[in-house]
């Protein structure tokens, strides 16, 4: 194990003990240790899971480009986004497992499917892609040459896009919460996905020290690619919003732009996930350390852009008057995660972590590349 | 002096006899046409099998028309002759009669149950215009009961459903507590049940009022940590068990103004059928298309 490895496995054991804090309190205290409520009934958990899913995406792109489509650039880096994409689709799915109000009856998400919630669709994509990723790590450490390997690579390729904007149609559907009815939601949770799992990997890759310089190049011009879509397409959004000026809309975007925490916004989305990267990627991306900065940043502020489209929805009363019409625990528009839920965020962030890095450490991850 | 003083003592005796003679007045027409129409006497007595409804007694002189209670009671047991499908239960909600004393809210808590920070019915109060010229008025807020509610096709695992007479209600058991149906009503109807006791901010000893159980869909649940209706989401159901007795839901039974009316809208001699079609009626946010059975009159 290098000094990399064990400076990584401290942080991801800090946190993981850290955490199991925020977890106790939630096994104890049930949802009464959480802020969101009735006005805002999802928060930070929410977003954590929905930007481990889009990491998990964005990961398993890599391999699927590379072995599905041949991309020969890309595959080198086949085991580690393979196992960042099963570690951080495990990470997903506990952080919304523990948001339930009954995480025990998660198994009525199988047994009573409802044909017509995207939800229920969803737990099934989840454990076709989970039970996917678990098929194609075997075979790629087992039978690395197996015929079946391609196949799957590029049923994955597809089901990959399919649930990544499926995640994105989740919130795009809700038509009571204006800044979430869009159908650019979807597109923008695929690029958005995309983007900071590839990014991760990028990061990992350079960080465990195996990034070849053709995987490199090839990485900083894709993630190029996607950050200016993701500006494209959040300026449509906004910029057409605030056009139209439909009140809640515009009011829930306010609050992204100028409200309590405008700074999560311009100084995390904006500065350091999109601003900062571009730069980084465009001008410095010959060097591994700035390449490498541009792939942790924009991966470690893909949690702001989610906590930006959940949240500031949800804060802006359905009806005007609601806010004082009936007052009580979780009657709510303000909201502001407790101590527990950020504990238990990294709680699960940890134990993705520390998957990944168990897994790392059992499984080479080091490829021969394909003829 | 003395004279003054007699005279005034006896003006005095008149004015308050007056008076008590008026209160008196007042209380009686408040309380002789709920014990009239039998309604006190419903709140408790279960339903008899195979006893009829109970016949109507006159009103007392001077009342004119029937007492919309009486007509609601009617409407009510005439809708539970039919079979349930061919009933559409709707709430009309006189915004003008409204003085937002908060009975129906607290009414409604204390019939269903309902733990700190779920309200099934709060009352929103609306501030229009600037001094002179200045209105208030309260809405309150029920399920909108939609026909086509947004929460519904959401929820995951099927757990909440418009049944055939239109009440849209959760199955407790099956709620994983999710929240999507949360996000997804546009009225913000629905609550989350995050497990919050009175006691909790009461010393921490549990109240006898908290181990009463509910009569929600008949089920006489008991409140407990970490079972159901406990970490799931809540809503207005009009009072389907009280519906179900024949018994009209407590909001409409406490509302001291007579401004909420409630009953079966498919019949077109209902109190609610003709006060739903006035000119004055109108839904909230009718533009989503959900068809609220909630109407309002201004």
């Amino acid at each position: 194990m290098n000094r990399t490895e064990k400076i990584l496995w401290g942080i991801a054991l800090v946190g993981f003990l850290a955490g199991i804090a925020g977890l106790i309190q939630r096994f104890t205290g049930g949802h009464t240790v959480a802020a969101y409520g009735t006005y805002v009934p999802w928060g930070l958990w929410v977003a954590v899971y929905t930007t481990l899913v889009g990491i998990s995406i964005g990961s398993f792109l890599i391999a699927a480009l590379g072995e599905g489509a041949r991309i020969r650039a890309l595959q080198p880096l086949t085991r580690i986004a393979l196992l960042t994409a099963f570690a951080a689709l495990a990470g997903g799915l506990l952080a919304i497992w523990l948001d339930l109000g009954h995480p025990l009856r998660f198994w009525k998400l199988f047994l009573s499917t409802n044909p017509t919630s995207i939800m229920g669709w969803m737990a099934w994509f989840y454990t076709a892609y989970g039970i996917l990723l678990l098929v194609l790590i075997y075979l790629q450490w087992a039978r690395p040459t197996s015929p079946l390997l391609r196949l799957l690579f590029g049923l994955g390729l597809a089901l990959a896009v399919i649930f990544g904007g499926a995640e994105g149609a989740l919130f795009g559907v809700v038509s009571a919460q204006a800044l979430w009815e869009s159908a650019l939601v979807p597109i923008r949770f695929l690029i958005e996905g995309a983007a900071s799992g590839m990014a991760l990997v990028l990061f990992l890759a350079i960080l465990l020290g195996y990034l070849e310089p053709e995987s490199g190049r090839f990485l900083r011009w894709t993630l190029l690619g996607l950050l200016l879509t993701v500006a494209v397409l959040e300026w449509s959004e906004y910029s057409t919003t605030i056009y139209a000026g439909i009140p809640t809309k515009v009011e829930s975007l306010r609050v992204v732009l100028f409200g309590p925490f405008w700074w999560v916004f311009w100084i995390f989305q904006i500065g350091l996930g999109l601003v900062a990267p571009i730069i980084l990627l465009a001008f410095l991306g010959e060097r591994k350390v700035w390449l490498g900065t541009a792939g942790g940043l924009i991966a470690f502020t893909s949690l702001s852009a989610k906590l930006n489209l959940v949240i500031p929805a949800l804060v802006v009363p359905e009806l005007e008057g609601l806010r004082m019409a009936f007052t009580g625990p979780g009657l709510s528009f303000d909201y502001f995660p407790t101590l527990s839920e950020w504990l238990l965020a990294v709680w699960v962030v940890s134990v993705a972590a520390l998957i990944f890095l168990a897994a790392y450490r059992l499984l080479p991850a080091e490829q021969a590349r394909h003829a | 002096m003395a004279q003054e003083t007699q005279t005034r003592i006896r003006a005095l005796a008149t004015r308050r006899a007056f008076l008590t003679r008026f209160a008196s007045g007042i209380f009686a027409s408040l309380i002789v046409p709920a014990v009239a129409s039998g309604v006190l006497d419903q709140v408790e007595a279960a339903p008899q099998e195979g006893a009829g409804p109970a016949p109507m007694p006159e009103l007392p002189e001077g009342m004119n028309g029937q007492h919309p209670i009486e007509r609601m009671l009617q409407d009510l047991q005439r809708a539970l002759q039919k079979p349930v499908d061919q009933r559409r239960w709707a709430m009309v909600i006189d915004l003008r009669k409204c003085v937002g004393c908060y009975a129906c809210t607290v009414a409604c808590i204390a019939e269903n149950k309902l733990p700190p920070g779920i309200a099934y019915r709060p009352v929103i109060t609306e501030t229009r215009g600037t001094y002179p010229n200045v209105s208030r008025r309260f809405i309150p807020r029920p399920c909108m009961q939609c026909e086509n509610p947004p929460c519904v096709p959401v929820c995951p695992v099927r757990a909440t459903w418009k049944r055939p007479d239109g009440i849209v209600v959760i199955n407790y058991d099956q709620c994983i507590g999710c929240r999507y149906c949360i996000t997804a009503c546009p009225y913000a109807a629905r609550s989350f049940d995050s497990g919050y006791f009175y006691s909790d901010f009461e010393g921490g000893l549990p109240q006898p009022y908290e181990s009463l159980p509910s009569p929600e869909y008949g089920e006489n649940r008991v409140r407990r940590k970490d079972t159901s209706p406990v970490g799931n989401v809540r809503k207005c159901h009009f009072c389907l068990h009280r519906i179900e007795r024949g018994q009209l839901p407590a909001c409409v039974l406490s509302c001291m103004g007579r401004a909420t009316y409630f009953g079966d809208l498919n019949d077109p001699q209902s109190l609610v059928s003709e006060l739903a079609s006035r000119p004055n009626a109108f839904r909230l946010k009718e533009e989503l298309g959900t068809e609220p059975k909630v109407f309002y009159l201004v």
